[in-house]
């Protein structure tokens, strides 16, 4: 390496960064004694009155009435919340029932059954739903949809068309030519576990802070803006969380993957604005939206502002290109109780559904919210993403009203050696970024 | 729950005879069924709250409770259900926040406390 004193010295990209988490933050809540019913009928309130606006357009002779409003026979559009009845879905009240059945073989993570069927339901009553249009295996409860239908003989609501809100409206992509940058998404981390390559992280690092390669190596690093990482950065030995006094050993043993996590996160966040979202296997509340990790946790990195300990799901702008994203917890509750071809079509239907995380607070842990709903998506997202899951896929999804989503599955990091860079030039198109070992030893 | 011994008891639950004292008004109204079977949790709030005290503005205000188009009542304050009300574009009246705002009246919902 030649010592030249004239020799330009590499500059970092910069973006404008601005965070839209407030919805997501919890810390002005009071509990009243509040049950979910409060955070449902907000959900339904709001998305009926966009459901209503839309149906003119769409069916403007039908007329619109409430489930208890429905007369036999007669034809017309109906609003309401989605209750799929599953015979497999775990209840409570099972260890409380006397005649219990043999369970069926049934695939652990999935409890769907061919006898699940769709209810429909608003604050006047409930209705079941026959037909062929809606298939149970597609929904899940907790969606709002307006369905054209007429009511049976038998009391069903026979469904001929369905209406969901799809995709809502979006700021428009700011297109004026500009250089190109990168932000890199990152889950999985796993720090701590078994599975978690620690060479494989620190190469990662290293090529994110330009430690890596020749100067046209450090030229694309020196692009990457921003860093998320999406959930489960660590993992705590569980045999220690069994309740019983830690030895003084233990207790060590417990904090050591934190420890490690903030000596890698310090060398990032040393160099790139990282924020880092809570995952299902962090030290963070268990129920969505689970709030920024505190802190005291990082006391190496927090010491840096470009750290930023974010909750999730977590949405932000980047030179005004909308990014909105969950650690995966969403999109793996709807794979437990819906199925698709893939986790991209679950990314899809949540977006269309305009809701983040439809089943909570169903099975998905949720805050009892009373007077909003932070799930509901008023803006479409330009880039959408979901942590934690076991390949990496993408996607470009076109709305109805011109909206150019890129969804993105971002792989476990512990698994994988994957991280993803976006680029933001052309529509957000995607650079894999694999952190095998082989690359080490490549020239 | 307190331990108290026995001796202790009738002081921590009042109890009163039926004959006598206890005003029958309450059987008239249609809210007589849950103030019977609420006397304990009426009784055990440290004031007998036996009289049939609510009037036109409590009246009004459990009219409000009970409307669903305002959404479920139980575990929010009166104000925080209005203000919710009014922030969704629902129009609840007016005269319900007049009355929340100026005179005593009951906070919590007409099931606050009780479910």
């Amino acid at each position: 390496m030649e010592i030249d004193g004239e020799k330009a010295v590499l500059e970092r990209k910069q973006s404008t960064y601005l965070a839209l988490d407030e919805t997501f933050e919890i810390q002005k809540e009071t509990y009243g004694g509040q049950q979910y019913s409060q955070i449902y009928f907000t959900r339904l309130h709001l998305m009926r009155t966009l459901l209503y606006s839309l149906v003119p357009n769409l069916k403007p002779h039908l007329p619109v009435c409430k489930i208890l409003e429905l007369e036999k026979g007669k034809e017309c559009i109906v609003v309401g919340t989605l209750y799929k009845h599953m015979k497999l879905k775990p209840s409570i009240l099972d260890e409380y029932s006397r005649t219990r059945s043999v369970t069926p073989l049934v695939k652990p993570h999935n409890f769907m059954h061919p006898d699940d069927h769709l209810i429909l339901e608003d604050e006047s009553g409930r209705v079941k739903l026959g037909g062929t249009m809606l298939l149970p295996s597609s929904y899940i409860t907790g969606i709002v949809v307006a369905l054209q239908g007429k009511e049976t003989g038998a009391g069903d609501f026979f469904v001929q068309d369905v209406l969901e809100a799809g995709l809502a409206p979006q700021i428009e992509f700011p297109l004026e030519s500009r250089e190109d940058k990168y932000v890199v998404l990152v889950s999985g981390l796993s720090v701590g576990s078994s599975a978690s390559n620690p060479l494989q992280f620190q190469l990662l690092v290293d090529h994110i802070t330009g430690h890596l390669g020749d100067e046209k190596e450090q030229a694309i690093a020196a692009q990457i803006v921003h860093v998320i990482i999406a959930g489960s950065s660590v993992e705590i030995p569980r045999g220690l969380l069994n309740g019983q006094n830690l030895a003084s050993k233990d207790q060590s043993r417990l904090s050591v993957p934190i420890k490690e996590l903030d000596i890698m996160l310090t060398q990032i966040a040393a160099g790139v604005p990282l924020d880092i979202m809570p995952g299902p296997n962090d030290p963070a509340n268990y129920s969505l939206p689970q709030q920024p990790l505190n802190r005291c946790l990082f006391p190496g990195s927090a010491a840096y502002n470009t750290f930023r300990s974010c909750t999730n799901p977590h949405c932000f702008e980047l030179d005004n290109i909308r990014f909105l994203g969950t650690s995966g917890q969403n999109i793996d509750d709807l794979q437990k109780y819906s199925e698709a071809k893939d986790k991209l079509e679950f990314m899809e239907r949540t977006l269309r559904w305009r809701n983040l995380g439809p089943t909570a607070p169903n099975t998905l842990g949720c805050y009892p919210f009373i007077d909003r709903d932070p799930f509901l998506i008023d803006s479409c997202p330009h880039v959408y993403f979901a942590g934690n899951q076991d390949k990496y896929e993408t996607s470009l999804l076109k709305g109805t009203e011109g909206q150019l989503v890129r969804l993105i599955c971002i792989p476990k990091f512990s698994k994988t050696g994957v991280a993803v860079a976006v680029s933001f030039c052309i529509f957000p198109s995607i650079l894999k970024l694999p952190k095998e070992l082989e690359n080490l030893f490549q020239a | 729950m307190a331990t108290t011994s026995s001796k202790n008891m009738k002081g921590f639950y009042r109890q009163k005879k039926t004959t006598g004292g206890i005003t029958k008004k309450a059987t008239n109204t249609k809210w007589s069924a849950a103030l019977s079977s609420n006397l304990t949790a009426l009784i055990s709030h440290a004031s007998p709250d036996l009289k049939d005290d609510y009037d036109d503005k409590e009246s009004v205000l459990r009219e409000f409770d009970m409307n669903m188009a305002y959404g479920p009542c139980l575990g929010m304050s009166r104000q925080a259900r209005w203000e919710r009300a009014n922030r969704l574009g629902l129009n609840p009246p007016k005269e319900i926040e007049g009355l929340l705002n100026g005179g005593k009246v009951q906070a919590g919902c007409l099931w606050d406390g009780r479910v």
